[in-house]
Order: C-alpha cells, then structure tokens, then sequence
C-alpha cells in the first residue's frame, strides 16, 4: 500500500516539468478582433504579462498541471480561466470588450421583442405553459380569452381565434410560419409548444412582419437566447394523466459557453391510451408522439448565427365509430346515444388515424451595428408528410387514402432600425412550395401535386413620443404564384360545365378524367394601423386596424374527396378570388392595482370570405352524400373578449375571462357555421399564507349552447324494419351547454439535490360531466372525455 | 434611454473608424445584393415546371354491382346492373346505355313470377377502367368474416323470402355471407328492396341494417315485380 503511493507520488513528480510554454491570444467575443494591453496574471505565482497589439502573450516556463489565469482590460470584465497544461500549448480567450455600452443590446436581446406596439399581445405565464405541456398547442392557447378548440375528437385540435381558424391563423415558430396543410378542419398543427421557450398571439393581423394573410390571428412561438457564460441548464417535465393511461416526457437541456457558443436539444415522448367518456371508452383515440430538436448557434453579441433541426412525429387515432360508410351509417350513429364500437381500453392505434411527421432544418445569421440597425438573414426548409388511413379492405387494408407530402423552402431578410422614439423593421420573403400526392394510395387526390411560390415584402413603423402615446403603421405585399395540376372526374366536369372556363387548361384526356394545368397568380395587400394612449396612469387605450387580403387556399380551390367522418363529399371551387377582411379593435386595459381588466370588442367585415356549405348531393353506389362546396360571401363577425383579475390580498386571486361571438352572412344573415359559443371562465386562486410554495385553484368553465347556427340539415328516405321512412340527417344542432369544474393543486419549487422540483395535481372535468361540444367535429359519435387526473413533476435543472 | 445612450457614448467613436465604415458599406451592399439574387433565383424556380401527376386507378372502390338472376330449373339468367350515376367510361356509346341503369328517382325493376324459386347471385366490380374490370367479390370472399351482405325488403313484398343458398360462402363462425342466395315468391305483389354490403359489422345477423353497424360499402335500391 505504502509502496504503491509512493510510486504514484513519484511518477506524478517526474511528470511536473516546469519548460511548458502557453502561448495565448486574448480576443473580443463580438468581433474576435485581438485585444491589447490585457494583463494576464497566473494565480498562483504572481506572473504578470501583457498581451502584445496582436492580443498575443506568452507565458513561458510554466509546470505542467492546472494554472488558474485572471485576464483583465479596461472596460472589460474580469475573464478567471484555469488551464490544464500538460504540454506547450497555445490557445484563445475571450474577453467581453466594451461591456458598458453593450449592456444594452445584451439586455434588450434578453427581453423578446413586443410583437405589436398598439396591439395587445397575450402570452402564456411559464405555469400556463408548462400545466398544458402534455396537452398540444391549440389546448395551451384555449386559455386565453376569445381562443377556441375546433376539435376532432380528442387529440386533435386547432386554435379558433375571434371565429376564426386553419389558414386564417398563423402559427410562426422561429420566425417562419409553419406549413403543414393548415386548411384541414381535422389537421392539428405539427409543432411541439414545448421546444419554444415563449408563446405569444395577437388576435388580428397584427404581426405583419410574420405575415399579412391571417386575418384570424398569429401565433409566435419563440426560444430565448441564452446567455453569455459557462452554464449548463435545463428543465424535465413529467405528465402522467389518468384518463387515457398516458405518460409524457419532456427534456430540454441548453450549454452555453463563455464564447457565446450554444447548444439547445429538446425532445418529447407522448403515449396515450384510449380515453373515456364518464359512461364508456372512446375507442381508438389514443396517440403517440416523438419529437426532438437541436440548435446550436453563437451570439457574439454584434452578430450571431444559428442553426437547428427538428424533428416531430405524431400518430393518432381516430374514433373507431366515426368511421361511416353512407349517410343512413350517419343518421344511425347520430341516433345512437353511444358510439356504435366500443372496445377494452387500449394502447393500440388501429385504423382509422393519422400519421404526421414535421421536419424543419433552418440557418440564420444576423449582424449588429450598434449605430445603425440589425440585420437578420435566414434559410428554412420544411417537410411535413400527412398520411390519413381509412377502414379499407383487400391490398389496399393498411395503406393510407391521403398521403401528403409538402416541401417548404423559406428564404427571409429583414433590417431592423430606429432611434429612441422611431423604430422601423423592413424585410422580405421568398418562400416556394412543393406539395406531392402520393398516388400510391390508390384514392383519387384530395389536394392536387401543385408548386406554389411566394414573393412577399413588408415594412413596419412605430413612433413613441412619450410614455403614455404610440403609433404604429404597417404594411406587407404579397405576391403569389401556384402552378396546380389536377384531375377533374367527368361527371363533375360535366355537371359543373368546366369545359366552357376551363377547357382552355386541359393538358391531357384520360379515360374517364381530364389532366387540367393552371397557374393562378394572386397579389394580395395587408395593412394594419393602431394608436395607442393612456387616458390614466393605469388605464390604456388602443384602436387598431387591419385590413388583410388572403389568396384563397389550394384547398379552397382544388379540394376533390369523401370525408369518412361526416359522410360528406367536398369540393373545391377553382374561380375563388383573394378574401379581404378588415378587423377593427378597441382595447382598455388596467394593467395595475388590486382591479385589472382588459376589454376589447371588435368588428370584422370580411368580402369575398371564403365558407364551405352543403350543395346538393351525389349518388354513389354507397348511398347518396350532401356535396359540400366553398363559396364566397361577404360576412361580419363581432364579438367581445372581457378579462377580469380582482386580487383580494395576498392570499386570494378571483379571475374571470369571457368572450361573446356572433358572425353572419350578410344579405341573407345566415349564421356562419363553427362559430363558438359564448363562454365564460371564472378562477379563484388560494395561497395559505403558512404554505408559502403551495397554492391552489378552483375553476369553473361554462359553454352555453350556440343558438345561432346554419341548418343544414337533410331529409333522407330509407327502409327500416320493412317500412318506408324518412329520416331528418340533423349535423346543424349545436349540443346543449355544459359547465365543467377544475381543480389544481401546485407545489414547489422546493430545492431537490441541486435542482428545483416543482409538483402539480390537477384534476379536469371534476365532476365527470357528460357533454359534447358543439366545435368538435366528432360530436355526432360520442360524448367529450370525463374527469382526467392529472400529475405533473417538473425539475428545473 | 437605451439608444441615446449608445450613440452619444464615448466608446462608440470607433464606429468612424475608416475600416469599420468599410465593413458597414459591405454590409449595406449586402443588404440590397442578397435580395437582388434571391428575387432572380425565386423568378427561376418560379418558372419552372412539376411533373405531370400520374392517373389514379380507384382500384378498391366499387363501381358497379350486378345481380344475377336465375329461376330454379332453368339456365336462363337476366343480369341487373347497378352503376355509379353519372359514371363515365369516357366513350359516348357507352353513356347512353347506362341511361337505363338506377339514377336518381328511378329504380332498377326486377320482374319475377309467383310462386316460384330464384337463384340470385351479387357481384361486386370495379370498372374504372373499362379494359381491366377488377371483380371485388373475390376479394369480399376472401375476407369473409370481414364483410356482410344484406338484402332489407319491404313489408308490400308480402310472402317474398330470401335465404342463404346452399352454394353460399359462410364464414369462419359459420354465418352465411348471403353472396349467393335464393329468392322465393308465391303470391302477386311488389315493393322494394335494398340490397347492402358492409364492411366490418359489429353483428354479423339482424333484421335490419341498423343491427349490422359497421361501414356500408354499398346500397343499392330496386323494385321487385311479382306477377
């Protein structure tokens, strides 16, 4: 033992040569321009040298082992590094040059940028965040006021804002709009809100340097940059939920270096059962879900480049019973109180589901001139693929009937300048789009192979004179090229007379079809103004405007298929013109003291607004099916959002949110279809003062029922126990109201080890109410989910 | 505050610097060049041309169903054509026989004699292409236990039955698929009949469509005569 020490004592003394040479170069982390006249001082032996007009110094006759340096310069911080030598070795240091005057960039870049200086924008607190990280976006963003869910059973669903919903919202992640064939009622967005660290959404148009063509509202998902240090971080979200047996992991880790280099990965993993509704299971509605994500960038403060992957993947079931063959299939599950397949709960995804997959790989750099503006120059690329199956038979049992595949180049730029009071933000968009229909599904394309390509350009300004007054103007153009090619059934081109508008495009007859090309060109021009003024010291105004045009969607247009889940056939109309809508907002808000409220109204008129409403009916060999067909009309929605926050001490929160809602169609005032009902949420917020890292909330949601609806109900004739009866096919009759109770219970954060543990329980549908909802599109089938317990553990590392 | 300072700060003469200024006109040049470039690569790629999308062949939906009608004890067999409306097969000669196939509002009639035994066989096709008809039935055979058909009659068809035939398929729990079937009439009467095929049944027995659930992969409507 003693022999042994000693010959480890000794070794370690023959490596302690004292020749070793540490040769150094002392530069500026912004501009790696070299910094002279730093002193360099070793630690432990009092050694000083200066770096030469180079920023190079060389510390000779160094032992080997750990030297610790202090490298100082005026205006700079302090840099502590501890080098372990073992041979002569030469290496770089940064320093933070001129820290004073960049203690404001690096501030502002700390804080995200307002997404509108007029227009209120509303984003979701960490809790709110991380209490629906297991739930999907659309779910996290129903939270605020005048959202809404336009679901397709339960996983599915996608973010109404004031009536509004698919292209007319955009969700922008990383400052590039998602394209994942957004049109579709029962298409949730592909994006995983835990990979970003801020969800933000203004309602309207207001974010034009995003985009000018969603009248509806924008979505901005966004990830903050981490600081300039040696740190490593991150946070792990455990959910667990009782209904649907579901388990979801959330992970996200960031290293930062002193160098400004960064490097994030996040991943989710989601498996979900069967959930049930208070009287039965909902069979085949559960989901799985993968996604990861990497970026590694460095922020050099005067400049900054990025780079990222991601990756999500999502598999869904859809409810077994909702799969219907004809309309009589419909009118008896309609009839039927319960679904009409009820299976064991289980893990197991069976026919009919989705399978999505999203992929994003993006470059971006920007530079900084600290007396003039930002300029910002990115590279993405997307490819979403879409695969819904059907029920089918023989060969064709396990491949899908819609198979999607959308390719997305997006080029941007933007400068960004200003003064104290004036900013301004210009740039431009070149996006082209590549959609594929995988003709291997052997179903007749529901969205044609089309090239779409997008030349936009915006400008933004906002001019604050003082605290209590701001004005802002902007504008974008869009100019918008698709190539679509599509094949046209005879029968439809027959009924509908296409010869005589679009005989001119066909590039090929086949045997009972007609190949046709068009190119259709759309210039589309949005605007949005605002003001916004303090008429107390606690209460702001703001008006805003917009007036947004949309090219109307591939969708829109070219649609050509049967909807398994409401036994429908849909079309497009090819002669639709671009959609203008002009929305008009007033906002108070008291933003402190014990009472805070927000209230905003709002107006929007909308011409040429594109809906789709039932047309007639085809005859099949299935039984006949109403056609639904898009149309144009003009229409107003309005509506009112009221939050309300009372703080009764330190103990007690009361909130309240409502929104009311109504849009028609002007001229024959029918009631546009999905539009939500009026709703109101009220919380109260309980804090014991002896637990001060607990607190607890009781939440009552109501959802009146939406009397103002389109009929389009039909009469079908059919045979039933040998008679001949006429059956009413009622899809327009909203549900009744329903009121549901919340629960939730937070712990934390309490120190566990060296991280931070916070614990959540949260109990959804208290008292296990059976209801439908009248914007869910799978009402006619079976009840929504009954009480969910939910458990939440959260590790902040 | 913040801008104000950053230009009246002391430490920012260096912007003048000639080497910066340099840099900062590069990067101005850039601003305007980049976009110049990219406006001519999107003006090329906006030119160009996708592919021609192939023809898709709806090989798996039916489009045609044909009864088979046989008396008992004859060899003569009258087929009744059941087709999509409006279906085309892209040549005008055959548009105008399908003018007596079932369209809206007119049913198919089926004569048939009283007080007598049919032999009805159902056949399911898909004919999209008129060249290479793919018989369905097989596949329907095949996946027996998979697949149900139906035939809902009237109350007006008093004393008409049908029944499985003994050259029936069953399938693997030994109901028979009512493929083949016999048709058997005794007095006068007529009325309607609706003939189904569904697809994954919760029920393989009933008396009416609603106790089969499932998809309905057809429906067809027709007229029985008995004279």
């Amino acid at each position: 033992m003693v022999v042994s020490l000693s010959l480890l004592a000794t070794s370690f003394c023959f490596s302690q040569e004292c020749d070793l040479v540490l040769e150094g170069i002392v530069v500026d982390l912004h501009d790696n321009s070299p910094v002279s006249a730093a002193v360099i001082k070793v630690v432990d032996s009092k050694k000083t040298v200066f770096s030469d007009v180079n920023g190079i110094f060389i510390l000779e006759n160094q032992c080997s082992g750990k030297i610790n340096l202090k490298i100082s310069h005026l205006n700079c911080e302090d840099l502590y590094s501890t080098v372990n030598l073992n041979k002569s070795t030469s290496m770089k240091f940064y320093v933070e040059h001129h820290i004073e005057t960049l203690k404001e960039i690096v501030l502002e870049e700390s804080k995200l940028k307002k997404l509108s200086t007029t227009a209120p924008s509303y984003a979701l607190t960490e809790l709110q965040k991380d209490q629906y990280s297991g739930r999907g976006l659309a779910k996290a963003l129903e939270q605020i006021s005048g959202v809404n869910l336009l679901a397709t059973g339960n996983v599915i669903s996608k973010p109404v804002i004031h009536g509004m919903f698919g292209s007319r919202v955009g969700i922008i992640y990383d400052g590039v709009a998602i394209e994942n064939q957004q049109w579709g009622q029962d298409h949730a967005p592909n994006i995983d809100q835990n990979a970003f660290d801020e969800i933000r959404l203004i309602k309207g148009s207001g974010v034009l340097k995003y985009s000018g063509d969603t009248p509806g509202g924008v979505v901005v998902l966004e990830s903050k940059l981490p600081e300039i240090k040696d740190s490593l971080y991150g946070k792990t979200i455990l959910n667990g939920m009782s209904n649907g047996r579901g388990l979801n992991l959330i992970s996200s880790w960031t290293k930062s270096f002193q160098s400004g280099k960064y490097f994030k990965v996040q991943g989710t993993i989601k498996r979900i059962g069967d959930f049930s509704a208070p009287d039965y299971v909902l069979s085949n509605t559960g989901a799985d879900e993968n996604n990861i994500s990497f970026s590694l960038g460095q922020n050099k403060i005067l400049s900054h480049w990025k780079t990222n992957f991601s990756f999500f993947s999502q598999e869904i079931g859809i409810l077994r019973s909702a799969h219907v063959g004809n309309v009589y299939d419909l009118v008896l599950a309609i009839e039927s109180d319960i679904p009409t397949i009820i299976n064991p709960l289980s893990h197991q995804i069976i026919l009919p589901k989705q399978l999505n997959s999203h992929y994003t790989g993006s470059v971006q750099y920007s530079k900084r001139n600290p007396s003039s503006g930002k300029w910002n120059a990115k590279y993405s690329w997307q490819r979403n693929n879409r695969k819904e199956y059907d029920v089918r038979r023989g060969e064709y049992k396990n491949k899908a009937s819609i198979d999607l595949t959308l390719d997305t180049h997006n080029f941007t730029t933007n400068y960004e300048w200003g003064s104290f009071r004036w900013s301004f933000d210009s740039g431009a968009l070149i996006q082209v789009q590549d959609n594929f229909s995988n003709p291997d599904t052997g179903v007749k394309r529901f969205i044609p192979d089309y090239i779409k390509a997008r030349l936009e350009g915006y400008f933004t300004t906002s001019y604050t004179p003082s605290n209590d007054f701001s004005i802002g103007f902007g504008l974008r153009y869009s100019y918008l090229n698709n190539q679509v090619k599509k094949y046209y059934h005879l029968n439809r081109w027959r009924e509908e007379n296409y010869e005589e508008r679009l005989g001119a495009f066909v590039i090929r007859d086949d045997v009972s079809k007609k190949l046709v090309e068009r190119r259709l060109t759309f210039y589309n021009f949005s605007v949005s103004n605002g003001v916004e003024f303090k008429i107390q010291p606690d209460l702001k105004l703001s008006f805003n405007f917009f007036h947004t045009q949309r090219a109307p969607d591939i969708a829109e247009m070219f649609s050509d298929g049967l909807h398994h889940s409401l036994a429908s056939i849909e079309y497009g109309n090819p002669f639709l013109k671009s959609e203008t809508t002009q929305k008009y907002t007033i906002n108070f808000e008291k933003e402190s003291g014990n009472f805070r409220y927000n209230f905003s109204p709002y107006l929007i008129q909308g011409q040429n607004y594109i809906i789709i409403e039932p047309k007639g009916f085809e005859y099949t060999i299935r039984g006949a099916f109403p056609v639904w067909e898009y149309r144009a009309v003009n229409s107003t929605i309005r509506g009112f959002d009221l939050d309300l926050i009372l703080q009764l001490g330190e103990r007690v929160k009361l909130s309240n949110n409502s929104s009311w809602i109504e849009g028609y169609e002007k001229g024959s005032e029918t009631p546009l279809i999905s539009i939500p009902p009026f709703s109101t949420t009220s919380q109260i917020q309980f804090s014991p003062f002896q637990w001060k890292s607990f607190f607890m909330t009781l939440s009552s949601k109501y959802f009146s029922r939406q009397n103002q609806f389109p009929n389009h109900n039909f009469d079908i004739s059919v045979i039933e126990n040998g008679k001949r009866v006429t059956k009413l096919v009622d899809i327009s009759t909203p549900p009744k109201g329903y009121h549901l109770l919340g629960l939730e219970f937070h712990w934390g954060p309490y120190t566990f080890f060296s991280d931070k543990i916070n614990v959540s329980l949260i109990f959804d549908n208290l008292l296990d109410a059976s209801y439908r909802n009248y914007l869910n599109r799978l009402r006619f089938y079976g009840d929504e989910m009954g009480r969910n317990i939910m458990l939440q553990i959260k590790i902040s590392h | 505050m913040i801008y104000r300072n950053f230009f009246t700060h002391p430490q920012f003469q260096w912007v003048k610097h000639p080497v910066i200024n340099l840099k900062f006109n590069t990067m101005l040049r850039n601003i305007y060049i980049t976009p110049l470039i990219a406006i001519f690569i999107f003006l090329l790629i906006s030119s160009c041309s996708k592919d021609d999308p192939v023809s898709i062949h709806e090989e798996e939906a039916i489009t045609l169903v044909t009864l088979e009608v046989t008396k008992v004890g004859t060899s003569e067999s009258t087929k009744y054509n059941f087709e999509v409306e409006g279906h085309d097969h892209g040549e005008e000669e055959d548009h105008e026989e399908e003018e007596e196939d079932d369209h809206e509002g007119e049913h198919t009639e089926i004569e048939l004699e009283a007080n007598s035994s049919y032999n009805v066989s159902i056949y399911f096709y898909n004919d999209e292409d008129p060249n290479n008809i793919e018989d369905i039935t097989l596949e329907v055979i095949e996946e027996a236990d998979e697949h149900q058909v139906f035939y809902e009659i009237t109350d007006e068809l008093s004393g008409f039955s049908i029944v499985s035939a003994t050259n029936d398929t069953d399938d693997s729990s030994g109901n028979p698929l009512f493929i083949k079937t016999t048709w058997t009439t005794t007095g006068e009467a007529s009325g309607d009949v609706v003939g189904y095929l569904f697809h994954e049944p919760t029920s393989k027995t009933g008396n009416t469509k609603a106790d089969f659930g499932g998809n309905t992969d057809v429906e067809i409507e027709f007229e029985v005569h008995i004279e």
